[in-house]
């Protein structure tokens, strides 16, 4: 019967319609509640934190970086370094929310003990349930150090151990003191501020890298064929109509890569970008993570660049790190770390451990290859360059007694004319390196060899001192 | 008649569910009142006598009732959560909602060959009790919908779903129209009825918006599109309806300034979180916070939630159930409404089959526009959750509604189309 059959139409409209909510709160609990829940409007993660003492945050060593104490019924979070890890471990409080490790991490520093555990607490234990502390892999000695460095200038110190990718430093210039009272006092002015203090350098903040960067095309000419590659290097070149100079137009005659990365020889690398394809080099900054998302504890900046629609000039500017290519300075660490660790780069990571004061550990990081974007003997043939940059080239200032240090230096010219920004990367021992460094200082107008190479060697220094490396 | 085997397992889930989600809210709320205990007892034991009155005297669809109950009885545990004197009241609603299901199941029976020949009567009271609304009506959460009668306060509108439907059946089916000899109505009769049915949807919605019932202006369009598609056969007619409505919901989110903060805080409810989107976004952290198991009954804060008790109660109900728990929810609407159409399929007579239509597309509709409207799928709308948002009218309705589906269940066979 035609009514029938019209009613039936009916009914499957109607009934799709109840199909379409059970799919959509299904979808919205997948993949948007977990985001909305985050937001600051959202009373109810006031109301549990209340019940609930927000567990500590450590250092490697056990040193307190942020703890919750309870005073006349209410919670205070504080920061007893203020601002030396304001971009690292966020802040936490009512009027501002949470950022960094105090928002990706808040389930583990608000998740009480199971009900097994508490059952077989001590009757007379009557505190209030405490959140699982975090152990960081950060060094919080090495990170006083690195402030104390990098002060008085914006940028950007990142440290980590290549074997297993713990991160024993990672600090940004300007930074702000993230307790409650000096962020309510100071917020209008902070957030009128230019240099925007808010902005993790290390992560978000993504710079033309220089001649750092040579590290990746040599990388991608070695495993190209082009290994062996040399040239005469007249201080300048032609490409595409452009001229490629080296700094203060130097020419060092007859080169290899060797005297090429040991000299920072634009024309070289310049010159060598024409040799291999588009193809290769978009692999290779996909495989260090320069243009893909590295996975982390922080949110995280990366580039997105069309190597296709790259001319000549672009792909020679690309090859010096100059022309549109940005990226963070974790991102040149984890280029450094490659090189240090055979052609494996580690997932870095600065959340060590989430651990109940009582119970167990609920949450512990594994090390794991994040990628492996060159052979071992491309790492070990670029290591070698590395060691005479610091020994002999560029780098010298790197350099620290008792042990050798590898390392590349980067001077980059940006949109603000003669405010380059300076670079180092580098990692120590190279026999057997235990930390890969990338210090960035922005706008500086000075070469990375002379700004940022002292400020590795320190680094370096402190980390062999204290033991936390060993000289082989 | 054909025989039906009684069975006793539904009503043991219902009672089994009845029982337990009324013990953990006592416990959890502390609650000392003895009235609930008896009120719980007294209502189980009218569940088990109506599914045995409904399933011995052969009273039709088996299902229906007991569907009802556990909607209501989750509105009931709910409601009793969030405020125990609300779980009371809302307890003697649902006494009260069984009561007028079985006067109206006997009165529509009785009295069945008359319901299609009153089409004026229903219509002339929907528009008096509009203009009584007008004239007398108080306002309440930004809507003038609500006479006060005697101490007891009243939504007309909600009892205008019915009327509403039940006129534009009696238009479409009514006999006079059928006077030629072969029984087949001509052409120009059958525009003349569509065109009364128009007439009579569009007075009806427009009456609506003029009291901002937005929700139920939308819902009155959707029954009134459900019979033009159904009984009508001009595809001209039921497009330029659509385009009527589109270019109506159009003009609203462009110049009314009530539809457009509606609209706006559907799109982006951060852009003004602590004001316009203030609802919107607690419902969705209630939501949010219960995950997909929900953080059980009495452990979440459903308190955050404004107006919770009644247009937001899923919010709840996905908060402390769970979105599996809500999901359930939606499932026994869906079984709801697909036993109303499935009534509405084998009924033999003309009128009940267009009054189970209506019913049943109102159902439906009306639990999408609300719950939709909670979870962010669709612009919010203030409409109540049938059987479960707090609130006699809504509770007496949707009883009286469903009843009328149960009285044509059981007339199946017995009634066919009577001409005169």
């Amino acid at each position: 019967m035609k009514l029938n059959k019209k009613i039936i139409t009916v009914m499957s409209v109607v009934c799709s319609l109840f199909l379409v909510t059970v799919i959509y709160l299904t979808y919205f609990m997948l993949f948007e509640a977990k985001e909305i829940s985050n937001s600051t409007y959202n009373q109810r993660i006031w109301a549990k934190e209340e019940k609930v003492l927000r567990g500590n945050i450590f250092d490697r060593n056990g040193v307190v970086l942020a703890e919750s104490e309870q005073t006349e019924g209410r919670q205070k979070r504080k920061y007893p370094f203020g601002k030396l890890y304001a971009h690292t471990i966020g802040y936490n409080n009512r009027t501002y929310g949470k950022t960094n490790l105090e928002l990706n991490f808040n389930d583990y520093l608000l998740k009480t003990e199971s009900v097994i555990d508490v059952l077989k607490r001590d009757d007379s234990d009557k505190s209030l349930d405490k959140g699982a502390n975090l152990e960081l892999t950060f060094e919080h000695e090495m990170t006083k150090l690195a402030s104390s460095l990098m002060e008085g200038s914006n940028g950007s110190v990142v440290a980590i151990n290549p074997k297993t990718g713990e991160v024993y430093c990672m600090y940004s210039n300007p930074t702000f003191d993230p307790n409650e009272e000096n962020l309510l006092k100071n917020w209008d002015e902070l957030s009128a501020r230019e240099d925007s203090a808010f902005v993790s350098r290390a992560t978000q903040g993504r710079y033309a890298p220089g001649s750092t960067f040579k590290i990746v095309t040599a990388a991608t000419a070695i495993e190209s064929g082009f290994g062996n590659f040399s040239l005469t290097d007249s201080g300048s070149v032609k490409i595409g109509g452009h001229i490629f100079n080296n700094a203060g137009k130097k020419s060092y005659g007859n080169i290899t890569m060797h005297e090429a990365i040991k000299y920072s020889s634009n024309v070289f690398f310049t010159s060598i970008s024409q040799e291999f394809s588009k193809k290769s080099f978009e692999y290779m900054a996909k495989e260090f993570h320069i243009t893909k998302k590295i996975p982390f504890d922080l949110d995280v900046k990366w580039s997105e660049l069309d190597f296709d629609a790259m001319d000549n000039v672009e792909i020679a500017s690309t090859a010096i790190g100059q022309g549109k290519l940005q990226l963070t300075p974790l991102n040149m660490a984890l280029v450094s770390c490659a090189v240090a660790n055979n052609g494996s780069i580690m997932k870095p990571y600065i959340v060590n451990r989430a651990y109940h004061e009582k119970g167990n550990t609920i949450y512990k990081a594994k090390p794991s290859v994040l990628s492996s974007p060159i052979k071992m003997n491309t790492a070990q043939q670029i290591k070698e360059y590395m060691i005479s940059c610091v020994k002999g080239g560029t780098g010298t200032r790197a350099q620290v007694g008792g042990i050798t240090v590898a390392g590349k230096t980067g001077t980059a010219e940006n949109e603000k004319k003669g405010k380059t920004h300076a670079w180092f990367i580098g990692f120590a021992p190279a026999e057997n390196p235990q930390i890969a460094i990338c210090v960035m200082k922005e706008y500086s107008g000075s070469g990375g060899g002379s700004v940022c190479a002292p400020i590795a060697s320190k680094i370096i220094s402190h980390a062999y001192k204290t033991g936390l490396i060993s000289a082989n | 008649m054909e025989k039906r085997m009684l069975s006793i397992k539904p009503l043991f889930l219902l009672i089994t569910a009845n029982l337990l989600g009324m013990l953990i809210v006592i416990m959890n709320k502390d609650i000392q009142s003895e009235n609930i205990v008896y009120l719980c007892a007294l209502m189980c034991l009218i569940n088990v006598i109506a599914y045995l009155v409904i399933n011995l005297c052969a009273l039709g669809d088996g299902y229906l009732f007991i569907i009802i109950s556990m909607l209501s009885s989750i509105g009931i545990i709910m409601q009793t959560r969030i405020n125990s004197d609300n779980g009371i009241r809302q307890m003697m609603l649902y006494l009260a909602g069984v009561f007028c299901y079985f006067i109206t199941i006997i009165v529509y029976k009785v009295f069945h060959k008359y319901w299609n020949r009153l089409t004026l009567v229903y219509f002339g009271v929907s528009i008096l009790s509009f203009i009584l609304t007008a004239l007398l009506g108080a306002v309440k959460n930004g809507s003038k919908n609500w006479i006060i009668i005697g101490g007891i306060s009243i939504q007309p509108s909600e009892f205008i779903r019915i009327l509403f439907v039940l006129s534009l059946a009696a238009v479409l089916t009514n006999g006079k129209f059928k006077k030629n000899k072969d029984q087949v109505e001509d052409k120009k009769m059958k525009r003349l009825r569509l065109g009364i049915v128009a007439i009579i949807a569009y007075i009806n919605a427009f009456c609506l918006l003029l009291q901002r019932e937005w929700g139920i202006a939308v819902l009155f369009f959707a029954i009134y599109l459900s019979y033009l598609f159904i009984y009508g056969d001009s595809k001209l007619f039921f497009s330029a309806n659509i385009f009527a409505a589109l270019s109506a919901g159009f003009i609203g989110v462009k110049f009314m300034s009530h539809i457009q903060v509606r609209v706006s805080t559907w799109l982006d409810p951060f852009a003004d979180a602590t004001g316009k989107g203030y609802q919107i976004l607690q419902s969705m952290f209630a939501i949010s916070a219960g995950g997909f198991a929900g953080s059980g009954i009495g452990h979440g804060a459903p308190y955050f939630i404004p107006i919770v008790s009644s247009d937001f109660i899923f919010s709840a109900i996905c908060e402390e159930m769970g979105v599996l728990g809500g999901i359930a929810v939606l499932l026994l609407y869906f079984v709801l409404v697909y036993r109303g159409f499935k009534i509405a399929l084998s009924s033999t007579n003309d009128f009940n089959k267009a009054v189970s239509i209506g019913l049943s597309v109102m159902l439906g509709v009306q639990t999408f526009i609300i719950v939709g409207g909670v979870v962010k799928l669709i612009p919010l709308t203030g409409i109540t959750l049938p059987f479960i948002s707090y609130g006699g009218s809504s509770m007496i309705t949707t009883f009286i509604a469903l009843g009328i589906l149960q009285a044509i269940s059981s007339m199946k066979g017995e009634v066919t189309d009577e001409i005169e």
